[in-house]
């Protein structure tokens, strides 16, 4: 019987599906069972939502929490702006029952109720505590020797902060663990830990000056000489991947460094093909790398 | 932030609010809204100040005021309208396709009776009647920053929250 609930969010269904494909696949060999969250919305987004109305944004991420409780399950995101929202929400609902009866006045008039019973995890910090960089490597069929930059993302980081996580307590090495269980080496370079640029509802209010950050952190990844980029977001991937074109448009740079969801890398390795997990589906070309792991 | 855009200044922004001079100062929008809330300043701030955790609530007092960038006003159109931020498209629906997925996914985009429930939530909260209010200006900022750009189009709007 599963115990997990796969929140996708927006950006992975609805502009990435290779992410969405390639979680279920190595779910799928993995032996882990997922729910589907049948009628989930938007997290909502904390960067604005949580900016506009913070009742309204623990009302909508209390309806889909309460969904996965309904399922008995507990939540598992493959976003970091998800995670945050929704590890924030339940975090505060549990610990506030003011919040809480605000939130499930509204909440029972659409059927629901918000328990407080079950918690949220992001897909990189199950895999690292439930399933261990171990048991993963054993499930490499087609080890990767490629070189790799990750790019944990600020919600990733964050939320692990605020719940007191071992994960995040001194060096922070936990992503980099799965990635190179893979194969992949994950190579350092300078300011690792900085944001893509995209988050807090900037990418919106002002484009350019978040193209700036990718630039900058695009610039310290090319320096490194990687064959690609892997997150662990969607919001960031598409910061990266689309956010890369506009960078050289804009910017008059060249780069081309192909930006994989962490998913995406373990289902290559795992021996899927580049086209089943949707990693030829980029905006920025990702044909050297698949070249290389040929 | 602060090092892209010389401008930012998040310390500025709390100084303001704190001052109470936010009512009188336009330029207080958009710059609030800049933050990709990284949360770098705060995890290196000595006097551990919780900035952004100020800069969201300066953000949702001014919301609440009316003052809202119009790009973030058609985000939290896509939210009402569909149930997300970022909605499916013809090109996602044709990626899907080829991954054997289903063309729309199992979320309320595929769910009547799930986009009637937010609706529901977002009639209640007064989100609806709060982001359809009068917008502030957010055309051209003292940097010479244009909010909204020439290739500043609805399909990245659509993929900007």
């Amino acid at each position: 019987m599963s115990e997990l609930s796969l929140f996708l969010g927006c950006v992975a269904p609805n502009r990435y599906p290779g992410i969405e494909a390639a979680t279920k696949k190595a779910f799928s060999k993995l032996d882990i069972e997922l729910d589907e969250l049948d009628g989930a919305s938007c997290c909502p987004a904390p960067g604005v939502f949580k900016s506009f109305d913070k009742v309204t944004w623990l009302t909508l991420a209390s309806r889909n929490l309460a969904l996965s409780e309904e399922l008995n399950d507990d939540i598992l995101t493959i976003c970091n702006g998800c995670y945050s929202t929704l590890k924030d929400a339940n975090d505060e609902l549990k610990s506030n029952s003011n919040l809480k009866e605000t939130v499930n006045k509204n909440l029972t008039e659409t059927g629901h109720n918000f328990k407080g019973c079950h918690d949220v995890r992001h897909i990189i910090e199950y895999l690292s505590q439930e399933v261990g960089a171990e048991k993963i490597r054993e499930q490499v069929s087609d080890p990767l020797d490629i070189k790799v930059a990750v790019h944990y993302g600020c919600h990733l980081i964050q939320p692990l902060k605020e719940s007191g996580s071992e994960l995040v307590k001194d060096s922070v090495t936990f992503f980099d663990e799965l990635v190179e269980a893979t194969g992949a080496s994950s190579v350092d370079y300078k300011d690792k830990m900085l944001c893509c640029g995209a988050g807090g509802g900037a990418r919106t209010a002002i484009l350019d000056a978040t193209l700036k950050m990718t630039d900058k952190k695009l610039q310290n990844m090319k320096d490194a000489d990687v064959d690609c980029i892997v997150n662990a977001c969607p919001f960031c991937h598409l910061q990266f991947d689309s956010g890369q074109k506009d960078v050289n448009s804009k910017y008059h740079k060249q780069y081309e460094i192909p930006v994989l969801h962490y998913t995406q890398l373990l289902g290559l390795a795992m021996g899927f093909s580049p086209e089943e997990l949707g990693v030829d589906m980029n905006v920025t070309g990702t044909d050297s790398l698949i070249e290389k792991i040929k | 932030m602060g090092e892209q855009e010389q401008t930012y200044k998040i310390r500025k922004f709390l100084e303001m609010e704190k001052l109470g001079l936010e009512n009188d100062e336009d330029m207080m929008v958009p710059f609030i809204f800049y933050c990709t809330t990284c949360y770098r300043c705060q995890d290196n701030c000595p006097q551990d100040v919780e900035i952004v955790d100020a800069v969201l609530q300066i953000r949702e007092d001014a919301v609440h005021k009316g003052k809202m960038l119009e790009s973030h006003k058609r985000v939290a159109q896509m939210l009402i309208e569909h149930g997300h931020a970022v909605p499916n498209n013809s090109a996602g629906k044709e990626k899907r396709k080829k991954l054997g997925l289903n063309e729309m996914p199992p979320t309320v985009q595929g769910s009547d009776k799930g986009l009637k429930e937010v609706r529901t939530l977002l009639e209640l909260t007064g989100f609806n009647k709060l982001v359809a209010g009068e917008q502030c200006k957010d055309t051209v900022n003292e940097a010479g920053v244009s909010v909204k750009n020439a290739d500043y189009d609805n399909s990245i709007a659509e993929e900007s929250t």
